[in-house]
């Protein structure tokens, strides 16, 4: 994974769910982490979506079952 | 596996009643259940019919994991007939296994690519869910105020739930019913608040709405910047004779003022009012300089069937002031309309606007909880 892509996926996600950045990996996902709920999640999206001036279509929301899968559409998006 | 949006076919029925069975098992109560046939009960569509609900599920495979309401219909928006979406009961299998977070999101960023002029309304306050995601999303929220008018003060004191939710208020309101003071708070309250009632209008009760309701919508809607089409074609259809609503027409001098949509509800343990007995104002329709006559018209009718309360939500301000007028009280609202960025667009300025839109609790889903 390109490091400096998922540091900065990690620093947002840590913000948006309330977590440390320490808690966030690559399998991190709604059920490993207690605070990201659907609101959470959508806040997650929105953040992303601002932090890298794109916007994802809902079928790349419904692909974002955890860090790893989030990483992975930003890539393509962002390459 | 991908989850898609699809319209709500036969063929998923079963899938459907299976995530409402997980949705149970999880806790979801079953008000908040989906409903369990492919064709809504109320607004089918039907053809040439411009009021009408589609009901649309998140199918993963064939497992049904999320559903949403779109209700299709006409309103006056500044001005202009134009259709404009409500969206409701969005229930996503989120809610009992987290492993779905993101269906929530996906059915909404979905609707509003289907269609982008929307709005939901109610939702039970701006601190819940789907309130929280719309205002994330950059749509406009606001609150349908909530007005009252005690009929029965001691009945009230003794069943109206928020204020015996804390021991101090409860004793509060034990004391003030025991002592009469409340009694006599609440109604020298209410008379003072109340202006003289205007002698000249005339009441009568109608089964349906004519040529008479359509003459006042066409003289009226360009009034409100954003209101739910209300001729006599839809009017009908919302509000249909054999049902328990019970409809007003106002007039004076021969000449139609207003109408109004009444519920006359006893409670059951209900966890706002009780076992009170309910009068509601759900929807009604007059120039603005005509809304004190037709609350005070709908207020008569209720308090002579002698039910222990009357309540409105209504998002107008001039409505507003006519409820004040009328000796009615402004309560706390857990009624909330929200506008989606392209609806906020077609009411610039929605700062402007916003006082003047027409919202009451008839709308959206109707009064379902009345």
């Amino acid at each position: 994974m390109s490091a400096p892509l998922f540091d900065r996926l990690r620093t947002i996600a840590a913000d948006v769910l309330e977590v440390t950045p320490a808690k966030i990996s690559a399998d991190s996902s709604p059920e490993s982490i207690e605070t990201w709920d659907s609101v959470h999640h959508l806040n997650l999206v929105l953040a992303l979506e601002q932090e890298f001036n794109l916007q994802f279509e809902p079928e790349e929301i419904d692909q974002m079952k955890d860090i790893q899968h989030i990483l992975d559409i930003l890539g393509s998006k962002v390459a | 596996m991908a989850i898609a949006i699809h319209p709500y076919t036969e063929d998923r029925i079963a899938a459907v009643k299976a995530f409402n069975q997980r949705l149970g098992a999880g806790g979801v109560a079953p008000e908040f259940h989906f409903p369990e046939s492919h064709i809504p009960y109320w607004l089918p569509p039907l053809d040439g019919r411009r009021l009408y609900q589609e009901f649309y599920v998140a199918l993963e495979g064939d497992t049904v994991r999320g559903a949403f309401i779109l209700k299709h219909q006409d309103f006056s928006l500044s001005g202009a007939t134009e259709p404009v979406v409500y969206y409701h009961l969005p229930v996503s299998e989120g809610i009992v296994n987290k492993a779905y977070a993101g269906v929530g999101v996906l059915m909404l960023r979905s609707a509003v690519k289907m269609q982008p002029v929307l709005f939901a309304l109610g939702m039970g306050g701006f601190d819940r869910p789907l309130p929280t995601m719309l205002k994330a999303m950059g749509w406009s929220l606001s609150e349908v105020a909530f007005y009252f008018r005690i009929n029965h003060p001691v009945r009230f004191l003794r069943q109206i739930a928020p204020l015996r939710r804390s021991f101090g208020r409860r004793a509060l309101a034990n004391l003030a019913t025991f002592s009469g003071g409340g009694y006599l708070a609440i109604k020298t309250a209410q008379s003072l608040r109340t202006s003289r009632g205007d002698r000249s209008i005339r009441t009568e009760i109608v089964r349906s709405f004519g040529p008479w309701a359509d003459e006042l919508w066409r003289h009226n809607a360009s009034r409100y910047p954003l209101i739910a089409d209300r001729s006599s074609a839809a009017l009908n259809v919302l509000y249909p004779p054999g049902k328990d609503f019970i409809c007003l027409r106002i007039t004076r001098a021969g000449e139609t003022v207003g109408w109004t949509v009444l519920l006359d509800t006893q409670m059951r343990d209900n966890k706002y009012f009780g076992n009170l007995r309910v009068g509601a104002m759900a929807d009604c329709f007059a120039a603005p300089e005509h809304a004190a006559q037709v609350i005070q018209a709908a207020t008569q009718i209720l308090e002579e069937r002698n039910v222990d309360l009357v309540i409105a939500n209504h998002s107008n301000t001039a409505w507003g002031k006519a409820f004040l007028s009328n000796g009615y009280f402004e309560g706390p609202s857990n009624f909330i309309f929200a506008a989606s960025k392209a609806l906020a667009e077609k009411l610039a300025p929605l700062d402007t606007n916003r006082p003047n839109i027409y919202f009451m609790r008839g709308d959206g889903d109707g009064p379902v909880n009345l």
